[in-house]
Parts: structure tokens; sequence; C-alpha cells
């Protein structure tokens, strides 16, 4: 256990105050300049043309008169860069696709043109001819024995398979099946602790695909100086990563590559990858020898942007008679689309929630990931845990239900607490899982609710009132998924006592810039309107692994922290000296060095701040801290305690199914989140809420409609985000098991919120029909089939090559 | 890049009515299927817009003898708040309550609605079902003549109706309701704002005695244009509402239908939809 002991919120602390964020004025004024309002001078207006197949093989691309276009500067073919690098996880892609076409979103073709009319002008006068292909447009067809190859090896003149070096890449050398991944992960004696189960579950859920739907659309501008150094406007959630895999596929010296973001707008995970748009608009800028700016329009961020992993997932349950977990089982086959991109890594979370977040003495995972002519998956806040908690969730009301035991008692009897090391290494030090659940349930009323709704499914009337309830568990301390999880800060105080705070961690609107501030200033007794963030420009910013795993918070906290304790220590010793007083009675508050004692002031921080730059032993207070977290890269078997923390959440939902047309109305979600420590209230509400309403949006609305490889509905009228009027009541509330190795206790939130939401509006729409659903999203047509039992049930049989 | 070559503004409807006697033109009301469909390439601008938002006298709610007259720039919002609506065709701004969002009703008109001519337009329905007409206005040779036709047929397919080239709508009328008059309107979208419906269904009569009579009962999203339901109709007709009746034409309803499949539902549940909420509000007027 590593618990912190909560101090004394003093009348001045910051902490656990409703802050306002630093960027709200400009961005509630429309002042803000995202990347689709940036002019750089002499820029060029690029688009992209993408394929009008599935899947076929190109036959020729005449590009002849787009080029004699007046206007177009640049039109470029996979024939212009014979020397482009595939990119992706698996690397498996090339940004331009010139043998073969793999999905609608392929890019083709790409012009650089005086304006994006011009650009889309000449799109138009691009013929290509295909040859059609057979389709695979799902991971069931895909791991059939006789399924096409989506990624064949490339033949030779005589029509052999070539001979390639061994470690090519996927994109020259081709792949034998159309398996993507494959997770293997176990703990424990799994048919053993069948064998004394007794009661066993198996069901088949069928997770379906959304996508991100930032409200900024994916954008870049690729520059390159007179010297070949590339500088790059973009809204990646990683510019230090892709400061090396840009220079990589360039093959230039990665510190010859610049990355500056402007305010980003929105990313979930969506930023997280390397995408062919962004390695074309550089290519197309170093052909040009201008800079060149690529935004997509919205239709081109529903066909081309990353989507959540879809899933089909089989999963065996067991417990005994008293309610104790005994295993699961879990076999899930994930459609990867055509090239793969971190979805197809979203089964590193999912079997954590399989065998951590309840005590199960077995678990036995496999999952495998299948290329497919669909939309490629990418990553996407809960990163998978959406899909295993949906699963995992309404197996535990299934099984209580089965041995006659409230679904309450069920998960507080098999619920994680601190100290517990999981079958898979994961070590919860600081775990507030039991009080989320029991207060999320009292705050709900949710066991009398439960029963009553119970009690009065038969009633007369159309509409059935259901009540729900899930939990989950997510990393809250970061994640080791690379050698490095950490963070750099480097700080400085000015002249009069300001401070500039410049991290690596990227503000993709969490509001990282005003908590991080706020921790600062906790530490230098400074007001929030102190402190300016640096925080976007890798020439400047020491580095950061990206704003993912819920882990800015945490790590860049701790980095900021790091960095503020060191300018702390410097000025006290350096007043104590002036002022000939011993420094460990001095403290920093309310721009003042105090006695600590006394709260009596010594001297005023600024004035400090100058004697000490203007006097003949010049000196200004800047320093530097990195943080590494104490966590561990997974082993080969996925053991290890991957994150320094983990957070914990129990949310309720509250529904109403109107049995006549099958619409569920989501009326009042209540949830608690072990957030370690509330750090900035109204930022942590803030980020609750949206993440709630994204988790609805999966539960109820959202659904990117892929039929054959065709998006049906690449638009915002027939893709349904959740609109203002659906939004539930909410009650959100916190647990504080102050983590001993957290900034001032916090964890990581960021992605929990919508993580149990899909489960618990199933167990509630069970609870108020007696209907139980395996698939989402739960839409009114699909409730009503479901309703009137003309639903297909989901199956799969757990499948494993031989 | 369009075969847009002119934009007019004309000020008076003989004016407005002058230029469409030319030929090749595209009107301009608010705009809000018009921009959109002509920037998806759905529809192509004429060599003529014309902007027929000042043209005098083409706004707002009267009475006119027996009839309520709304002229063909009223607003969805406006719609909304009329006094004159609200008393004597509550359905109409009942059905606008559940149309957009405030941004697009402050913009979109009834004629902009009406010629659009989708089967999914949400003020079609319950105009039909308060057998209105509409009201058109051309300058063959020199001097202005109307026409008058119900709106039941004025649609002939999905954005086509019998509005000549040269014509412009000027007005809807609808007649003043008889005593015991009720009327009913339903929208099935996913979302109380913002979407289209899946299926809606206007229903009205006389009322008295538990029966209604005149019985007009129309469905929308369910056929090429929005349509009138001649079997529902006959199954209600001097029928006491009881559940017998209420049953029978559901199911009349039901099978009068022939919706289709697409990204937002099947035709099974379209049928469905329509079955059940007819009954709920025929339940409803029997319970009124
Ligand atoms: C986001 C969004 C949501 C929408 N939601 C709904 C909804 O819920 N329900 C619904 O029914 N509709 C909806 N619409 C469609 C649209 O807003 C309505 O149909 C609106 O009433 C159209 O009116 P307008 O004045 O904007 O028409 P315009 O776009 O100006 O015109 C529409 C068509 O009618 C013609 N026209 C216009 N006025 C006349 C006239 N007086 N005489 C002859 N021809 C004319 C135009 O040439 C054009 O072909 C929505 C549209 C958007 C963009």
């Amino acid at each position: 256990m590593n618990v912190a002991e909560k101090p004394v919120i003093t009348a001045d602390s910051l902490i656990g105050q409703r802050i306002q964020k630093k960027d709200a004025p400009e961005k509630a004024a429309g002042k803000t300049r995202y990347i689709q309002d940036m002019i750089v001078p002499g820029m060029l207006h690029a688009k992209i043309l993408r394929s009008s197949r599935v899947h076929a093989r190109i036959r020729s691309i005449d590009t002849s008169a787009a080029k004699a276009l007046p206007g177009v500067h640049v039109v470029l073919t996979a024939a212009d860069v014979p020397d482009q690098q595939p990119i992706g996880v698996a690397r498996d892609h090339l940004p331009l696709k010139g043998e073969r076409v793999r999905s609608l979103r392929d890019e083709i073709a790409a012009v650089a043109a005086d304006s994006e009319e011009i650009a889309e002008a000449a799109l138009k006068l691009i013929r290509v001819e295909y040859e059609d292909l057979p389709v695979i447009a799902t991971p069931e067809d895909a791991v059939k024995a006789d399924a096409p190859l989506i990624h064949p090896a490339p033949l030779d003149a005589d029509g052999k398979p070539k001979t390639v070096p061994p470690k090519t890449p996927i994109a020259f050398a081709g792949k034998a099946d159309n398996i993507a991944m494959r997770f293997d992960y176990t703990h424990g004696d799994v048919a053993a602790a069948e064998a004394e189960s007794d009661v066993v579950v198996e069901d088949t859920f069928q997770l379906h695909y959304v996508t991100h739907c930032c409200m900024g659309v994916s954008g870049v501008i690729a520059e390159f100086d007179a010297s070949g150094n590339l500088l790059m406007y973009s809204n990646t959630q990683v510019p230090f990563l892709h400061k090396r895999e840009f220079a990589e596929y360039l093959n230039i010296d990665p510190s010859r590559v610049r990355i500056i973001q402007p305010p980003i707008g929105g990313g979930f995970g969506s930023k997280l990858d390397i995408y062919p748009f962004e390695v074309i608009c550089i290519f197309l800028a170093r052909a040009a020898k201008r800079p060149v700016k690529m935004v997509f329009t919205r239709k081109e961020e529903f066909l081309a942007s990353p989507t959540r992993q879809p899933v089909l997932l089989t999963l065996r349950s067991g417990c005994r008679k008293d309610g104790t977990l005994t295993f699961r089982q879990v076999h899930t086959l994930h459609d990867n689309g055509a090239y793969t991109s971190w979805g197809a890594t979203t089964p590193f979370v999912m079997m954590q929630t399989f065998s951590s977040l309840y005590r199960v003495p077995a678990c036995d995972y496999h999952t495998t990931v299948a290329y497919t002519n669909n939309p490629y998956a990418g990553s996407f806040r809960g990163y998978g845990n959406l899909q295993a908690t949906f699963a995992i969730e309404q197996h535990m009301d299934m099984l209580a239900e089965r041995i006659g035991m409230d679904p309450l008692d069920f998960r507080l009897k098999n619920a994680q607490e601190a100290g517990e090391v999981t079958g898979q290494g994961m070590t919860f030090k600081s775990c507030g899982f039991r009080e989320c659940l029991t207060t999320a349930a009292e705050r709900s009323d949710y066991r009398k609710k439960h029963a009553d709704n119970l009690a009065h499914r038969d009633a007369p009337g159309p509409v059935k009132r259901g009540i729900g309830i899930a939990s989950m568990l997510h990393v809250g301390g970061g994640a080791k998924i690379y050698p490095s999880d950490g963070c750099g800060t480097i700080l400085k105080l000015d002249d009069f006592a300001n401070v500039t705070l410049i991290t690596g961690a990227s503000e993709i609107g969490q509001g990282s810039e005003t908590v991080l501030s706020q921790l600062v200033c906790e530490e230098l007794g400074l007001p929030i309107s102190a402190v300016t963030v640096v925080n976007n420009d890798t020439a400047i910013t020491p580095w950061d692994v990206g704003v993912h795993a819920s882990r800015t918070t945490f790590i860049a906290g701790n980095s900021a922290i790091g960095a503020a304790r060191k300018a702390k220590a410097k000025i006290l010793a350096a007043a104590a000296k002036k002022h000939g007083c011993d420094e460990a009675t001095l403290d920093l508050r309310g721009g003042f060095v105090v006695v600590a004692e006394t709260g009596e002031p010594v001297v005023e921080l600024a004035r400090l701040m100058r004697n000490l730059h203007f006097s003949d032993k010049a000196e200004l207070v800047m320093t530097t801290f990195y943080y590494e977290p104490p966590s561990v890269h997974q082993d080969k078997a996925f053991k290890g305690d991957v994150s320094a923390a983990y957070a914990w959440a129990a949310q309720v939902v509250e529904v109403e199914v109107d049995t006549d047309t099958g619409i569920v109305k989501m009326t009042k979600v209540t949830g608690t989140h072990d957030v370690g420590r509330v750090l900035n209230r109204l930022g942590l509400e803030g980020q609750i809420e949206g993440g709630v309403v994204m988790g609805q949006g999966y539960a109820l609305t959202e659904n990117l409609i892929v039929e054959n490889g065709v998006t049906r509905n690449p638009n915002f009228r027939d893709y349904k985000l959740v609109t203002a009027p659906e939004i539930p009541e909410m009650d959100i509330t916190f647990v504080e098991s102050m983590d001993g190795e957290g900034p001032q206790g916090a964890k990581g939130v960021g992605e929990a919120p919508a993580i149990c939401i899909a489960a618990a509006a199933a167990n509630a729409i069970y609870n108020a029909t007696g209907v139980r659903i395996f698939a989402l999203p739960f839409t009114p047509e699909a409730v009503y089939r479901a309703l009137r039992g003309k639903a297909e049930k989901p199956h799969w049989e757990a499948w494993q090559p031989e | 890049m369009t075969g847009l070559e002119r934009y007019a503004a004309p000020q008076s409807l003989d004016e407005a009515l002058g230029i469409l006697q030319q030929g090749e033109v595209t009107i301009l009301a608010g705009g809000t299927d018009l921009m959109p469909q002509t920037k998806a390439g759905r529809i192509a601008f004429k060599p003529t817009l014309m902007n027929i938002g000042r043209v005098a006298g083409l706004k707002g709610v009267t009475l006119d003898g027996g009839h309520l007259r709304i002229a063909a720039l009223t607003t969805i919002s406006e719609l909304l708040r009329d006094p004159l609506v609200a008393q004597h065709a509550p359905v109409l701004a009942e059905a606008c309550d559940h149309f957009a969002s405030d941004q697009i009703r402050n913009a979109g008109t009834l004629g902009g609605n009406i010629n659009n001519a989708s089967p999914a337009g949400d003020t079609l329905v319950p105009l039909i079902v308060l057998d209105a007409e509409v009201e058109l206005a051309s300058k063959p040779n020199g001097s202005v003549s109307t026409r008058r036709m119900p709106l039941a047929e004025f649609f002939t397919g999905p954005g086509r109706t019998k509005r000549a080239g040269n014509e412009l709508l000027t007005a809807v009328r609808i007649p003043l309701p008889k005593p015991g008059h009720v009327a009913r309107f339903y929208k099935f979208g996913t979302r109380p704002a913002l979407d289209i419906s899946t299926i809606s269904i206007g229903i009205a009569g006389i009322k008295r005695d538990g029966a209604l009579t005149d019985t007009r009962v129309a469905f929308g999203a369910v056929a090429p244009t929005p349509v009138r339901a001649p079997r529902t109709e006959a199954a209600l007709e001097g029928r006491r509402l009881d559940s017998d009746a209420i049953e029978a034409a559901a199911g009349a309803a039901r099978d009068e239908v022939n919706p289709i499949d697409d990204v937002r539902a099947s035709a099974w549940y379209r049928k469905e939809l329509i079955h059940n909420m007819t009954k709920r509000m025929l339940d409803h007027v029997a319970q009124a």
C-alpha cells in the first residue's frame, strides 16, 4: 500500500478548488486560432484523392490533366516517392498506394495547389483504373482458411512470391495470413477453476464502430526551410514520438524536425498515430518547396480518421454459489481494418479488466486481430476498456442473478482492495473501489430501485424503468508501454515572480495547463494567474511520451511539482542567506517568503527575485526536472505493474425504455470515481461529464455504419452524437484515496468516465424489460427488435489458429 | 464552378414573378435546404439565383375569411410563436416544435419546407390532415394570376411538385377548424431535436360521441411523398374509438404503408412504428 496522508487544506490552497481553465476565455470568445485558422505566407493547399474501390489492384493512374490545371503546383502518386517508408505499428502501411488499395480511405494521389478549390478540381481530373478484388468485410471471413489475403507477398517477374530479406516490413514483404496481431495471456488454472464453479455462463458480445468526432478535424502544415529542416504545425498528441518517426520516414536527422502544436480541437486518442495525410503533406511540401497545408473536410474526417476497435468477444465466466468468482475465459476477434494502428493493441488494456477488475483466481485471454477491407481502428479514450467492461459487467449481473445474489453484493464480494497484487502483476497501492461501489449505489438508491423496477416489469404501460450498475479499473498513473513513461519540465521565475512552466505535456482540451499551473502555484505560493504555460514546441519543451493513457496530470504533474520544489528550495535558501534565518523555517505564501510557523512576511518574492538577479553574483531561478514513474514494462506474458497507480469507478445508469418504439432514454447517471485526490474540481467535473456523454453516445446513439467496406453515414445527420437535451442528469462524486505516488495524491481520470456507461445501460435495460442485449449500440430499432425477440444473438466460436 | 450567372433580390411580388417568367431561376428562401443540397452536388443552381427574402407581403399569418393564411416566407420559429396558429392550427405548431434546431428554425421557411418536397418534411403531414391548400402565383402574360391546389395533391415525388417553373408559392391556406376538431402529430426521430423523421403521423377529424368523422390520416417518410392513408381513414370514419376500432385502424395503417430500408431504419421497423404510434395517438384522442 502506498497511500498519502491527506493534508488539511488551508484557506489559500488551490487544491480541490474550482478553477476555470486557462484557455476558457479565448475559446469561449472564439479567438482561439486552430490549425484551420492558420495562414503561413506562401502556403499551398493540399487535397488527397482516395480510392473509389474497397479492394482493388490499381491498373493505372493518369495525373496529366490534373498537372496541367492552372494553379496546381504538385501532383504526387506512389511512383513519385519511390523512397516512401511504411508507417504504423506493424509497418504495413505505405502513405501513397501504388499497386493496390485495401479500403475506401486509401490514398492514391495528392495535389498541392493555390487554393483548396483548385486542388479539389484537380482531383477530379485524375483518372484511376482499377481491377476489383474480392472484399473481406468481416474478421470472421478474414480468418477462414481460404480467405484472400489483404497483404499478399509481392510477386517477382515469374509470378512467384519475391524473396525478401528478413525483417522486411509487411508493406514490402506481405503477410501469409490475415492475422495482424495475437495476444495470449493466462494466470491460474482455468480448467480446475471451472470444475469448481457452481455456475458458468458463456456469451458472445458484439461491439461496433464509432469514431472520435473531434470538433477540430485533422490537419497539418508542413514546411522545409532552405537548409532542409522540417517544421510542422500539427495536432498530434505525441510530438516527441512523431519527431523521431517523421525523421525516420524522411531519412533525416530527428533534430531537423520541429513540431509546433497549435491549439488542438480535441484528440481523444485519434491523434496518437502517424497517418498517411501527414506524411503526404510533407512529401508535397518537399516537392513544392513551399509550405503546404492540408485540412480534412468533415466527411473526410469520418471516412479517413481512425475508429474505435470493433470487437467480437466470447466470454465464459464462473462463480461459486457463495458468490466467489472462479474464472474467466475470453476469446476476442478484432477487426483491424486494412492497416494496423493502435487499435490493434487495445488487448493490452482489455486483458487488465478481465484479469484484475475483480479478484479472479484464473483468467485466460486470447485475441486475434484480423485484417479486413474496412476502415482501420486507432486508439480511442478507454482503449479497449469500454468493450471489455461491456462484456464483463453484464456477466457480473448474469452470474449474480443465477446464484440469487444482489448484483451489488456480488461485486463487493469480489472487489479489489488496496494491497492486492493481481494475477497480472498489477499492484493496487491506493484503491477506493469498494467505496465507489457503495457510494454510487447509495446515492442512486440502487438496491431499492432495482427491486422496484423488477416488480413493475409487467405492469401495464409501454414505458419501463431500469437501473444498472457497472464498475471499471483503468491505469491512473501512466502506462509504461514504451521504455520510458516520463515527462520533463523546465521552470523559470522572472523578475516579477511570474512563472513560465515549460512542459512536455500537450494540451488537447483536457485542462492540463490549468492543473499543472495549480500544482506549481501550490508549491510556490503564487496565484494561478502568475503562471504562463509553454507546451507546444518540440524545439523548446522537454521530452514527454505523449498525451495518452490518462497520464498527464499524474506524470507531468509530478514533473512540474519536482521542478517547482527545486525552485522553492533555491528561493528559500537565497532568502535565508539574505535575511539571516534558517531556510527550514521559511515558506512561500501569497507571493511572499514567510516564516512558516507564523505566516509573517520576510520579503516579497518579486523583490527577492530582483535582488538575486541584479546583484554582483547575479542569479536567475530556473530549474528542470524529469519524472519517470516507478512502473515497469510488462514482460512477454503481459505481466508487470504497468502503471504507478490505478483508477477506479462505479457508475449507475437509469433508463426509461419505451417498448413501443425501442427508445431508451438515459435519465440519470450517478458516478463515483476514485481520483486519488480532487485537484481542479471544475476541470474534473467537466472531464467526467464529457466522458459520460461520450459513453452515452457509444451506448445509445453513435454508430459508424460500415457495410462491405463502405461507410454509409459519414455526416453528423446520420452519425448521431448525443445532443444537449439528451444528456442525463448527473450526480458525480469523488473518492479521495490519496495515492502515495500521485501529485498531491491525485490519479489519472481522463478515460475513466466513458468506460462503464454502455455496460451499466445494458444492465439497466435488462432490469427494465427482462431482455438482455449483447450487441451495441442500443439504438431504438435494435432495442425494439430485441424486445420483440427479433434480434439475432451474436455468436462466435472461440477461435484459435492451429 | 457553378452554373450561377446572376443574383436577383426583388422587392415586390410583381418583380419576382417577372424574373421567374424569364425562366432558369433557382428560388432562395431561408436556404437551409438549398445551400446544403447544392454544396453536396445533389442539385445544381440554375443561371439565376433569386432571393425572395425581400419580397413584400410574403410573410406573416392572417385570417382570410374562413381560412388561416400563412405566407410562404413565414419561418418555422414564427409559426411556433404565432397566436393565430396556436389558436386555429396548434398541430402545426407542435410539428414545428420537433423541427431541426433554433438556428435552422429561424432561417427555414414554410414555403421552403413545402417546395423542398421531402417525404420527411415536418410541416407537410400536419398541413395535409388540416386540408391545407397551396397558393401559386405567376405572371404568364404581363399580369399576376394565382391558382390553388390541395397540398395533398401537390407532391409528385421526392423534391418534385406540380409547381410550374414560372410559379412562386405565395401562401398556404387552412380552413378554420369546425367545432369538435381534433388533430395530432407524431414524429419519430431518435433524438428530441435535429433529426430527420424516420416516420411521422398526422391524424385529424371531428370528434363527436367518441367517434371521428371527416377523418384525415397522413404519413411522412414511408413513401416518395407524404401520403394520405385512405384505408386507415376508412377504418376510422364514423366508428366509435374503442380498442377494436383503434387496433383495426393501426393494423390498416401498417398494411397501407410501403416504406423502404435505409440507414435510418428498416422497412419492417417503420411499419411497426406506424402501427404502434397510430395506436398510441388514437388512444390519446379517444381519452381526450
Ligand atoms: C440541420 C438541418 C436540420 C433540418 N431539420 C429539419 C427538420 O427537422 N424537419 C424538416 O422538415 N426539415 C428540416 N430541415 C430542412 C429545412 O430546414 C426545411 O425544409 C426548411 O423549411 C426549408 O426552408 P428554407 O426557407 O430554408 O428553404 P430553401 O432552402 O430556401 O428552399 C428549399 C427549396 O424550396 C424552394 N423554394 C423556397 N421557397 C419557395 C417558394 N416560396 N416558392 C417556390 N419554391 C420555393 C427552393 O428553390 C428550394 O428548392 C433541416 C435542415 C438542416 C440544414
